[in-house]
C-alpha cells in the first residue's frame, strides 16, 4: 500500500506540522497526502505498529499485513513520517478503556497536541464493540468479533505468546465482515462454527457470495435466528438460547425487520460465543464530559460519532476528524478516501493560515 | 492502423481471486479526479466487482469515434483529448463494458488513462500503487501474464498441498 501515491518525494518543506491520531486506512492515507506536501508529520498510534484494523483485526487471508507495513515503512524511511506508538491520546478525568488498549505505555493529552501542532487530524476508529443486553451477557466464553480478530493477529505478530485457543465450539452471531472473518478464523483453528443471522443471508451486509463461502467451506450458516439468552453455568459459557424470526415490514434502515416467533426457541452448545453486531467511535476524549467536550467545542452524535463541519473540519475549526470515528464502522476504502480529503482541506487552510494562499470562498 | 503496434505495451488486469472489494482503488481515484474511473460494485449475489477501463488492445471506442479525441498513449494506455471531443458519447455506445462518461463542465467523455500524470513524473496509477491485496496488477503485458499464471500455479499448489494433508 503506498500512501505516498501522488508522489515519488517530500518535495519542499511546508514549515508546519501536523498530528495525526490513528495510524488505520484514514490516518496513514492523510499522512502520505501531507507528507507528500512537504509537511512535518507525527502519526500517534496506542497499538505498537501502524496499520490499525487493517493489521489487527483483518485476517492475512484477505490482506497481508506486510503489505500495509510496507506502506508505513515507506512513509517513515522515506517521508520522514514519525510513528509515535504504544501512545494513546486522550482528554478526560478517567482514561477511556477501549478494544486494542493492552501495549499503551504513555497516555499523551489532546489539549497538549492541539497547543503543539498547526493542525490535528483524529482517526481514531471504532475500537469498541456493542454487545447486546442479553441475559448471560458477562459469562466467560463470551466476546466479540473485533477482540477474537485480535487476539490472533497479536499472536501472529509475535505479540503474545498466548496461543489463541483452538478447536472450540464457537457460534459467531452477526451479519457483516467482521462475523465472516471471525467465522472464518474459528474455522481456520479447527472448529466448525455457527454462523448465525437475525435476517436472511439476502439482506446480511457481508451478501450472499460471503455466506455461501463460508456454508460451502464448512460453517453452520444459520438465518432468521436471533440470541435471547446466554447460557452459562458458573460464570462460563455452556451455549446459547436462540429465537426464530420472520421477516416482517421495512425498518427505518430499509431492510426488512425482524419479527420474533413465539415458541420457537432451540439451544445450541457452544465454549466461545462472538458477538459480531457493530462497533461505536473511540474518539480521544470521553464524549460524556461535557465540560471537556466543551473546552474543546466539539459536539457529538446520538451514535458518538464526532460531528464535522464540510469535509472533516470539527466544529472547533482547529481539529479535523477522518474516517470510521467521524463515520461509523466502513470499508477501507471509504476511511482511506476520508483521510485524503480532510488532509487536503489541512493542506488548504495551512497555506492560506501562511499567506501562501489567498483564502477564498468555496 | 497506427493504434496497433508492434512495441509491448503496459497492461493493467484486476485480479478477482485477490479482490476484497475494499474500495480503496475507487477512493484515491475519487480524490484524484473528483469521480471515480475504478469503482467496485456491490452485485446482486453480494459479490463486489470493480469495474474500470480494460484499456482494449483493439478499442472500439477509438475505431468510433469520430473527431480523432479517443486515442492511445505510447505505453497502451486509451484516454480522451477533451478538447477534440464533442461529447457525443459514440465511446459509450461502442463500448462493450460501458465505461465512459460524460463530464458536465467540460461537456467532453472522460474514463481511466491509467494516471497519465502519474505516470508521467514515473509513478503508478493510484489504485495500483495503494491496493492493499495486490488485486491490481500493472506492467509490461509479458510480466503481468506472467504474474498471472504464477498466481494460478500458486494456487493449484496451495490445493493439492491441502489435499495431500488431509490423507494423511
Amino acid at each position: 500500500m503506498r500512501f505516498t501515491f501522488i508522489c515519488r518525494e517530500k518535495l519542499s518543506k511546508a514549515g508546519s506540522r501536523v498530528a495525526i491520531i490513528g495510524a488505520g486506512p484514514a490516518g496513514l492515507g492523510a499522512a502520505g497526502y501531507l507528507a507528500c506536501r512537504g509537511y512535518e508529520v507525527e502519526v500517534y498510534d496506542k497499538l505498537p505498529l501502524p496499520g490499525g484494523l487493517m493489521v489487527f483485526a483483518i485476517p492475512p487471508w484477505r490482506i497481508s499485513k506486510d503489505a500495509v507495513l510496507n506502506g508505513a515503512k515507506e512513509l517513515e524511511e522515506s517521508f520522514g513520517v514519525k510513528f509515535i506508538l504504544k501512545t494513546k491520546v486522550y482528554l478526560g478525568n478517567v482514561v477511556r478503556r477501549d478494544e486494542g488498549d493492552d501495549f499503551i505505555e504513555k497516555i499523551m493529552p489532546l489539549d497538549k497536541l492541539i497547543d503543539e501542532y498547526d493542525a490535528v487530524i483524529v482517526a481514531t476508529g471504532t475500537w469498541e464493540s456493542k454487545l447486546p443486553k442479553l441475559p448471560g451477557v458477562e459469562s466467560r466464553g463470551v466476546t466479540t468479533a473485533l477482540a477474537y480478530l485480535y487476539k490472533h493477529r497479536i499472536y501472529e505478530l509475535g505479540l503474545t505468546s498466548r496461543r489463541p485457543g483452538d478447536g472450540e465450539r464457537v457460534i459467531v452471531i452477526g451479519g457483516g465482515h467482521s462475523a465472516i472473518d471471525a467465522a472464518e478464523q474459528a474455522l481456520n483453528n479447527g472448529s466448525y462454527p455457527y454462523l448465525v443471522y437475525r435476517r436472511t443471508i439476502k439482506e446480511a451486509p457481508a451478501g450472499v457470495y460471503e455466506f455461501m463461502k463460508a456454508a460451502s467451506a464448512g460453517i453452520n450458516v444459520i438465518e432468521l435466528a436471533s440470541p435471547m439468552e446466554i447460557v452459562a453455568e458458573g460464570g462460563i459459557v455452556k451455549g446459547v438460547k436462540f429465537q426464530r424470526m420472520k421477516l416482517g415490514s421495512l425498518d427505518e434502515t430499509g431492510r426488512p425487520k425482524p419479527i420474533p416467533i413465539p415458541g420457537s426457541e432451540f439451544f445450541i452448545e457452544a465454549d466461545a460465543v462472538i458477538f459480531a453486531t457493530g462497533e461505536v467511535a473511540t474518539p480521544p476524549f470521553n464524549i460524556n464530559e461535557e465540560g471537556i467536550l466543551n473546552k474543546l467545542n466539539i459536539r457529538v452524535s446520538k451514535e458518538g460519532n464526532i460531528e464535522v463541519l464540510k469535509e472533516g473540519l470539527s466544529i472547533n475549526q482547529r481539529v479535523y476528524v477522518a474516517g470510521d470515528v467521524a463515520r461509523g464502522p466502513s470499508r477501507i476504502g471509504p476511511a482511506l478516501g476520508m483521510g485524503l480529503q480532510v488532509a487536503r482541506k489541512v493542506d488548504y487552510i495551512l497555506q492560506a493560515r501562511a499567506g501562501k494562499l489567498a483564502l477564498v470562498a468555496r | 492502423m497506427s493504434d496497433l503496434t508492434q512495441v509491448e505495451k503496459y497492461i493493467r488486469v484486476i485480479d478477482l481471486a485477490k479482490c476484497i472489494g475494499c474500495g480503496s482503488c475507487e477512493a484515491v481515484c475519487e480524490f484524484l479526479y473528483g469521480t471515480p474511473f475504478i469503482k467496485v460494485y456491490r452485485t446482486s449475489m453480494g459479490l463486489d466487482i470493480p469495474i474500470s477501463c480494460m484499456h482494449c488492445r483493439k478499442a472500439p471506442c477509438i475505431e468510433v469515434c469520430p473527431t480523432g479525441a479517443m486515442i492511445r498513449d505510447s505505453t497502451g494506455a486509451v484516454y480522451v483529448i477533451p478538447s477534440k471531443c464533442i461529447g457525443c458519447l459514440a465511446c459509450l455506445y461502442a463500448c462493450p463494458f460501458s465505461i465512459p462518461e460524460l463530464d458536465h463542465r467540460s461537456r467532453a467523455a472522460i474514463k481511466c488513462d491509467l494516471c497519465r500524470d502519474l505516470r508521467n513524473k514515473a509513478l503508478d496509477p493510484a489504485c495500483v500503487a495503494i491496493c492493499p491485496t495486490g488485486a491490481l496488477i500493472y506492467g509490461f503485458e509479458k510480466e503481468v501474464f506472467t504474474l498471472a499464471k504464477l498466481r494460478t500455479a500458486e494456487s493449484i499448489a496451495k490445493a493439492r498441498y491441502e489435499l495431500a494433508s488431509w490423507r494423511t
